[in-house]
């Protein structure tokens, strides 16, 4: 080992600028900083709390109990409780939040940014990883904000109504921190979709697809292949975990959100190797 | 130091880059040029590991770009002008960056005032025009305080003042001791900025050279001088491998001596001079004569004749 001398001074003493290590938790702090410094990303995560809240406390106001004696028509005709109320917001979230995720990663391509990124972080998986930790985990925490602000206030709506629940009832802590989770699981799906396809246009368009269009289509499948096939699909997989009672055309809620886990799951594998394999 | 062996990049069956191999030495500035689609874009993608070569190497210090621990500190780059999300500032672009490697917010801040941008430096990056963006890049590529720094086609929509930045800026790089390697298509900027000069078309190497060599093979380099006794300092030039041309009886055409040993030659001799300009102009010839048959895009002459 030798001292490093100190060249005399020529253009005054020039000491070099210290530089550690690439380390994931530096990536992750990096990666933090990006996602404050856009605006998307506060309009989402804001628009996101707002639907599901707002949504959420009109539909237990406006709950009129005599009048859904039939069965109401929007809920595929299950019987309405104080959770589907509260979770009246979450299709619109969902696609607010699956957005986010896509334009967190897409977005680096269709502005380049992924150059400056990756000749950071040449190793290049950690960006991705960061990304998913970061969108999934804050999605997951406004989501749970929302979803309760909304069970909370619904519950004055509706208090004295025969749906009405408290979290100590059977499966409702359950359901409600069940839709922060599918939130923020939808969150890394986006991320993952962004990554794999490149385009936020793309990567849109793959989430709304499977996510709302992919389970209407199915709907051509044959009666038998359709009830076994149905339950699987990503947002009906999903959407178990956030029932409050369980039916025998779903999945349980465990083993629901399992199989929305693992969709989410491939899909970031395959973002994870093409991120890794091909060029930007 | 960045070293490129056999350097092969194909997209189906186009080759891009074709067995390319050149150095870039500490302590100098590198000229890598070419016409549009010579493959020098292309190149230094491949030197931060952003393409992947089909067959070949290029190693920065001695490295694969990704096997370095602290990249930023071994190499900053200036690849396309805005590899930045518009919406945001150069301070969060630039904090981003230096969070990766653990920079300190200080250094973020020195290298927005060595670009010039303090004034801009919270505003979003979409709203910068074309020289404030390649200025951000720049900022960017000296970040990691790098012992090579490599910009393609830097001087793009720079204003003068611009362009004089960053002949000084490449110079003191260099004196440090940094290689410095910089991209252009035009050869009379990059002959008054570079010491080497790496010439590539279609992908394949076609000189690498340093550039008085190439200035005195291409027999440009001519100078213009001009005095009112242009006879009498015609006849002190005189030389075996020197060459005047008298064009007027105040003006000569002197090649095989640079402006510095004639304005030596005339101040021996008590010669006023009241003009001495190097001639660029035939330094761009001698670089599209060798670069012409290697064109990606050949523009067609106006009349609609085939060009040669």
């Amino acid at each position: 080992m030798t001292i490093a001398l100190e060249r005399p001074a020529e253009g005054g003493n020039k000491t070099r600028t210290p530089v550690k290590p690439v380390r994931f938790r530096r990536v992750l702090l990096s990666e933090t900083t990006k996602f404050r410094t856009i605006r998307s990303t506060w309009i989402c995560l804001a628009l996101g709390l707002v639907l599901l809240g707002l949504f959420g406390s009109i539909g237990a106001f406006t709950y009129d109990g005599a009048g859904v004696t039939d069965g109401p028509p929007g809920i595929s005709g299950r019987p309405l409780d104080a959770v589907s109320l509260a979770l009246m917001g979450l299709s619109f979230a969902s696609l607010v939040v699956g957005v986010f995720g896509v334009l967190s990663t897409a977005g680096e391509y269709s502005t380049g940014t992924i150059r400056s990124t990756l000749a950071a972080v040449p190793k290049r998986l950690p960006v991705l990883w960061a990304k998913a930790i970061l969108a999934g985990g804050a999605v997951f925490a406004i989501s749970a904000v929302g979803v309760f602000a909304a069970f909370l206030i619904g519950s004055v709506g509706l208090d004295g109504e025969a749906i009405s629940l408290s979290f100590t009832d059977d499966g409702v802590l359950r359901a409600l921190f069940g839709a922060a989770l599918y939130l923020g699981l939808v969150a890394v799906f986006g991320v993952a979709l962004g990554a794999l396809l490149r385009s936020p246009a793309g990567g849109i368009a793959a989430l709304v697809s499977i996510l709302l269009i992919l389970p209407g289509l199915a709907m051509l499948l044959p009666d038998s292949w359709y009830d076994a096939l149905n339950p699987y699909f990503p947002s009906n997989a999903g959407g178990a975990v956030y029932a409050l009672t369980e039916t025998s055309d779903r999945l349980s809620p465990g083993a629901g959100i399992a199989v929305f886990a693992g969709w989410v799951a491939v899909t970031l594998a395959a973002a994870a190797f093409r991120l890794k394999k091909t060029d930007v | 130091m960045i070293e490129a062996r056999e350097l092969t990049k194909r997209y189906g069956d186009k080759t891009v880059v074709d067995r390319l191999s050149f150095t870039v030495k500490p302590g100098e500035v590198t000229g890598f040029l070419g016409p549009n689609g010579a493959g020098k874009s292309t190149t230094m993608r491949m030197v931060l590991g952003l393409d992947a070569p089909t067959a070949g190497t290029v190693t920065v210090n001695g490295r694969a770009y990704a096997g370095h621990g602290a990249p930023l500190h071994e190499i900053g780059a200036l690849l396309e002008a805005k590899s930045v999300h518009p919406g945001r500032s150069a301070v969060g672009h630039l904090t981003a960056l230096a969070q990766t490697h653990g920079i300190a917010r200080k250094r973020v801040d020195e290298v927005i005032e060595l670009a010039g941008l303090g004034s801009v430096a919270h505003k979003r990056v979409g709203a910068f025009s074309l020289g404030m963006g390649q200025r951000l890049g720049i900022a960017a590529a000296l970040l990691g305080d790098p012992e090579v720094v490599m910009l393609d086609e830097p001087v793009n929509g720079l204003d003068p003042e611009g362009v004089l930045w960053i002949r000084n800026l490449l110079a003191d790089l260099a004196a440090e001791g940094r290689a410095v390697l910089l991209s252009s298509h035009l050869m009379s900027e990059t002959a008054q900025i570079a010491d080497h000069l790496v010439i590539i078309g279609r992908g394949r190497l076609l000189a690498d050279t340093t550039v008085a060599d190439f200035v005195r093979e291409s027999g440009a380099g001519a100078v213009k001088v001009a005095s009112d006794e242009a006879a009498k300092l015609q006849a002190l030039l005189a030389g075996p491998d020197v060459a005047v041309t008298a064009s007027n009886e105040t003006e000569l055409l002197v090649s095989g001596l640079d402006a510095r040993a004639i304005g030596q030659v005339a101040l021996r001799h008590g010669v006023p001079l009241h003009e001495l300009t190097p001639l660029g102009a035939s330094l761009e010839e001698a670089f599209m004569d060798l670069t012409t048959d290697e064109l990606e895009y050949r523009s067609a002459p106006a009349d609609g004749r085939s060009a040669r």
